[in-house]
This record gives structure tokens, C-alpha cells and sequence, in this order.
């Protein structure tokens, strides 16, 4: 009974998800032209003042180290915590000879 | 069962493995010009670790291997980044005070010396990334409790 209705709330949760990507509805993909400066305004400005604000040539890196890079900082905070907890559940607890 | 693989397989492990590090090696230090950067080359570094633990198998890869060595380098690379991003904490957080100064790694764009602190902190997320992914392998590989 529970597993059904389960079932049933994913089927409902991916039909919204279906009329949400629908371009007619919701989301639009491919965008260009008129689209690309209404929706993607922080991304034109990215482009074109990367290199002067920034320097590097890899906009990816500009926007990843400079504009967001409290986000990068985060990003590494999980990494150093996951290989933490990693190594501290991994390391050997009794010896396997007993 | 022997732990190394077979010598077809060592040979080549030694002919790629420094090739693996020194693309790795590219990536990282031309994170601010080309795709990729601190994240990609250190896994791509790390990928020339695991190499060489399946090749060479895990008892020559302990002898190489000290823990303290690479929880600490990890930490550096953590600290590196942080300081980095201090550089300009008189104006703000991650002001990238090298490059707007002119200080150091100030070039032109596009050259292998510009872009201020981002050559800088992709060194140390990649060193970060390289020890982390290494010594979680190793405490993969050193944890082999199969029976109960």
C-alpha cells in the first residue's frame, strides 16, 4: 500500500516536471537572440567583462574563483570533509587476527 | 595471488604514469587559460595514483605512502586557497588584488602570468583535490576485511 502510493507520487512529481520543461509552459531551451538578453543577462555580463574584471581567459575559472568564489570555498569544504570522514571510517579499528 | 599485475602492465604503468602527471600538471597550471583547472587536474593526478596502486599492487604502494605527508598537504592546499583569497581583504573578500594592483601574475591576459590569484588558488585546489583523492584510495585499498 505505501510502496503504491509512493509510486503514485513519483508518476505526479515527474508529470509536473514534464509540463515544467514544456517550452510552451515553462522553460525554455536553445535560447537566443532577444531570449538570451532577457533570461541570461548575468551570463552576457560574465562574457563580456570576464577578462577585464578577472583576467583570466577561462570564464569558467573567472566566474568559479573571483565573482563566486565563496561557493568554491564551500565546494572544497566538502571535499576535505568527505575524504575525512572517509579515512576516520575507514581506518582499521581491531586487529584482523584476533 | 600475487598483488601486482603482470609485467606488460607495470611497463606501461611506468611509460604513462608521468605522462598522466605531467598533463595533469598542464591542466592545473593552465586552469586560467584553458578548460579545466584545479579541480580536473588534481583528479586527473590522482588518476596516475590509482595507476600505480593497481599496477605495482598495495604493498609497494604503502611503502610510498605516508598518511601524515598527505593529510598535510591536503590542509595546505586548503590554507594556500584561503590566504589567496585573503590577499585583498582590505576591500574585500576574494578581491583579486594581484591582478587590479598589478603586484604579481599581472601580464596580459591570455599569458601563462596573468590573472592575479587564480594561478595561485588553482595550484592549491589542485594539490588539495590530489592528496584528498590519494589517501581516501589508500584507506580504500588498506581497509580488506573480507571474512566477518
Amino acid at each position: 500500500m505505501k510502496r503504491t502510493f509512493g509510486a503514485l507520487a513519483l508518476l505526479f512529481i515527474l508529470g509536473v516536471l514534464l509540463i515544467v520543461a514544456h517550452p510552451d509552459y515553462g522553460l525554455k531551451f536553445g535560447l537566443g537572440g532577444k531570449d538570451w538578453q532577457t533570461y541570461r543577462y548575468t551570463d552576457e555580463y560574465y562574457i563580456e567583462h570576464g577578462i577585464e574584471e578577472v583576467g583570466g581567459t577561462n570564464i569558467v575559472t573567472d566566474i568559479v574563483f573571483d565573482y563566486r568564489g565563496y561557493d568554491t570555498i564551500g565546494e572544497a569544504t566538502v571535499l576535505f570533509t568527505s575524504i575525512a570522514g572517509a579515512v576516520a571510517l575507514l581506518r582499521k579499528w581491531r586487529e584482523d587476527d584476533e | 595471488m600475487s598483488e601486482d599485475m603482470g609485467l606488460i602492465v607495470k611497463t606501461m604503468a611506468r611509460a604513462t604514469i608521468p605522462l598522466i602527471g605531467i598533463f595533469g600538471a598542464y591542466v592545473i597550471s593552465h586552469g586560467h587559460l584553458t578548460p579545466g583547472g584545479g579541480f580536473q587536474g588534481g583528479a586527473t593526478i590522482a588518476g596516475a595514483g590509482v595507476l600505480f596502486l593497481i599496477a605495482f599492487g598495495l604493498s609497494e604502494a604503502k611503502k610510498r605512502y605516508d598518511h601524515h605527508v598527505y593529510s598535510a598537504l591536503e590542509s595546505l592546499g586548503g590554507l594556500v586557497f584561503l590566504g589567496a583569497a585573503m590577499l585583498g581583504l582590505s576591500v574585500a573578500f576574494f578581491y583579486n588584488t594581484l591582478w587590479r594592483k598589478g603586484i604579481a601574475f599581472a601580464g596580459e591576459p591570455g599569458t601563462l602570468l596573468s590573472a592575479g590569484y587564480l594561478p595561485i588558488m588553482n595550484l592549491a585546489v589542485g594539490l588539495k583535490v590530489f592528496a584528498g583523492l590519494v589517501s581516501a584510495m589508500m584507506a580504500i585499498a588498506v581497509y580488506r576485511r573480507w571474512k566477518e
